[in-house]
């Protein structure tokens, strides 16, 4: 992937952060994307992202810190003379220059003057080798998204930022152009720095997600990593979906933390718990609601030793396709959800039936109980 | 009741052909009555067709240089007012400064205040400083008056452009004056223009704030205003219609450049 041994496009923030008079965008914030590789900015809307992506393009100055393009320090060269390009939300093309000369922007400021051929490859790399003549807006949303991506991409920067660039586009074409985007990212090995608040776009697309909340960044790491083992409740509540249950630290058995919740107990691999246990402490327990297993109260019995167990009573039960998606009403927490792949659907798992949820301790997590339980979720993020 | 019908269908366009006849009648008779040959010095009454206007319309004294001068005046306090009024808009949209709503407003007064005041206020203003009145405290005047429209005209182009798109030039490597060139002129050219075209129509027809300050200048107007007490000469209805037909031609010209441009684009 790496084609260039000197990590000219790499990527280090050292202690930027942003302010505008009291309020503070972006904390100090420290920042590695080694070069070639695909990062999303991931986060709801206000947490900063967007300021941190500007300040690499330079169209924001950092309050404090330095931004670094391989071993070059970028952070007071203008916009127009850093090695990197945009691809602005709502794509900002220029409405008065057709398609062609959009492309060729780039490549004319910097005084080239054969543009023709790197123009036409470049658009037909995007497959709009027809449209070169029209305006943007005779264009559909897709299409401008991708003259956006081609008119910064034919400029070979070293990093390519993408702020929300899929925002507009309806689901289906969102799907495509994920994937579109991927394929050219692994094709010219360019660094993307990618901005979203899309959590699924995120983890389908980069390698490394780093989730922002408030400003700061809340947990770095691999999509699959970040998934199952969030370590706050914001990342946990955020990137998919989380049950998160009170506990308490009852004893430590070799490598597990046993913890009480309502009359039960729950196992947790203490390398799993990112909060200090100490007994009597108090812990969030974490469970996605794919890992959890359903059965019917009068099978109980029938329920390995050695697993996870709540009981509780079925509250609402909907029908997806692959899955069915059920809240569970527990004693120790009001709304669980569990998601049951529909291979053989138990006739008895309706609405109202008693029901015991079972799980392997290897999948649970734990978080430390001093943070918002709520934080990330959908109803907190939209208030 | 067949008529009744018929004028329900035909109702919007009775109504839109009897306004345009409204518009325009003026503009029939001016035309219609180049042609005539008038007994005597007044030319309101038809006498006979005649194209004599037409082959000599200098022939009336002081007229074309007073056509000439309007001219002039109404071409550089364009270019004053467009350049300014242009200036004035980016500085509103874009900067925040102390009392820019102030400023905003005051923009405006120029606009809404009687034109027979603004003239008996700027007489006084260029009499005190001891100006000599003509063809500068005119073209002075009708800057200041122009200025107004082209601010409302430019701020409301300006306000509607996406930000984005200058820090997308900046971006792809547009310096300052790249990025002015390249991107913010050609996106605020047509209110520009808009600017340009409402300045020279306003300046070239002014006749109150210009009377007031010409001093012995004659504009067009001023020579119309003046010969309609002694006598009024065909070839003034001659320059009327010339002009008429210089604007319808401006306007089809635009219309077929606009017709094709959206057809290339269909």
């Amino acid at each position: 992937m790496k084609t260039t041994p000197d990590n000219s496009g790499d990527v280090r923030l050292s202690g930027i952060s942003k302010t505008y008079g009291s309020f503070t965008a972006v904390h100090p914030l420290d920042l590695t994307v080694p070069e070639g590789s695909f990062f999303a900015l991931l986060g709801a809307s206000g947490c900063g992202k967007t300021t941190t992506l500007r300040m690499i393009a330079g169209l924001e100055e950092p309050t404090t810190g330095t931004v670094r393009l391989g071993d070059q320090d970028v952070t007071h060269l203008p916009p127009y003379k850093r090695p990197v390009n945009t691809v602005f939300q709502s794509y900002a093309l220029f409405p008065h220059l057709d398609i062609f000369e959009n492309v060729a922007f780039g490549l004319r400021r910097r005084g080239i003057k054969s543009v023709k051929k790197q123009v036409e490859e470049m658009l037909e790399l995007v497959q709009l080798g027809e449209q070169a003549r029209k305006k943007p807006h005779q264009l559909s949303g897709g299409q401008q998204q991708r003259v956006a991506v081609a008119r910064a991409l034919i400029n070979h920067p070293k990093v390519l930022l993408l702020d929300e660039p899929l925002g507009a586009l309806d689901l289906k074409l969102r799907r495509q152009m994920q994937l579109e985007l991927k394929r050219i990212q692994t094709e010219v090995g360019i660094t993307f720095v990618h901005v979203t608040h899309d959590q699924e776009e995120a983890m389908t697309m980069a390698d490394t997600v780093a989730v922002m909340n408030g400003g700061r960044v809340e947990q770095l790491g691999a999509p699959a990593d970040l998934y199952e083992n969030p370590r706050t409740t914001f990342v946990a509540n955020f990137l998919g979906t989380s049950n998160l249950i009170e506990a308490e630290v009852d004893t430590k058995s070799g490598e597990d933390i046993v913890l009480k919740a309502g009359g039960g107990k729950l196992v947790l691999p203490e390398a799993r718990c990112s909060a200090p246990a100490t007994s009597g402490g108090k812990v969030l327990v974490g469970i996605r609601p794919e890992k959890i297993s359903l059965t019917h109260a009068d099978d109980a019995g029938s329920i390995p030793a050695g697993r996870n167990r709540l009981t509780g009573t079925i509250a609402d039960a909907s029908f997806i396709g692959v899955s069915t998606q059920y809240v569970i009403d527990s004693p120790v927490c009001d709304e669980l959800s569990v998601y049951v792949q529909n291979v053989e659907r138990d006739g008895r798992l309706v609405p109202g039936a008693d029901v015991v949820l079972h799980w392997s301790p290897a999948h649970t997590f734990g978080l430390d109980a001093a943070q918002d339980i709520d934080a990330g979720t959908e109803e907190e993020v939209a208030a | 009741m067949p008529f009744v019908n018929w004028l329900k269908r035909h109702l919007v366009v009775i109504a839109g052909l009897l306004t345009l006849a409204y518009l325009l009648l003026p503009n029939v008779i001016v035309t219609v009555f180049s042609f005539n040959q008038p007994k005597g010095r007044f030319n309101y009454e038809w006498q006979r067709f005649s194209t004599d206007a037409w082959q000599d319309p200098c022939g009336v004294a002081g007229m074309c240089g007073s056509l000439s001068l309007s001219l002039q005046i109404a071409l550089w306090a364009t270019v004053g007012a467009t350049i300014l009024g242009t200036m004035i808009a980016f500085a509103l949209v874009r900067y925040r400064f102390r009392a820019r709503g102030a400023v905003s407003s005051l923009i405006f007064l120029p606009m809404a205040m009687p034109e027979v005041v603004m003239a008996a206020s700027l007489l006084t203003l260029f009499l005190n400083m001891g100006a000599q009145l003509g063809f500068w405290t005119v073209l002075i005047a009708h800057i200041m008056f122009c200025l107004s429209f082209v601010v409302t005209a430019v701020k409301a182009r300006v306000m509607s452009m996406d930000p984005r798109l200058e820090e997308a030039a900046r971006d792809l490597y547009a310096g300052p004056v790249q990025t002015f060139l390249r991107v913010t002129l050609p996106i605020a050219a047509p209110g520009i223009a808009a600017g340009a075209l409402l300045s020279f129509a306003l300046s070239f027809d002014d006749f109150i704030i210009t009377n007031f300050n010409a001093g012995s200048t004659v504009t067009f107007p001023m020579f119309v205003w003046g010969s309609a007490q002694r006598g009024t000469p065909v070839q003034i209805n001659v320059i009327g219609t010339a002009m008429f037909l210089v604007a319808v031609l401006l306007v089809l010209v635009s219309m077929v450049v606009g017709n094709r441009r959206n057809k290339q684009k269909a």
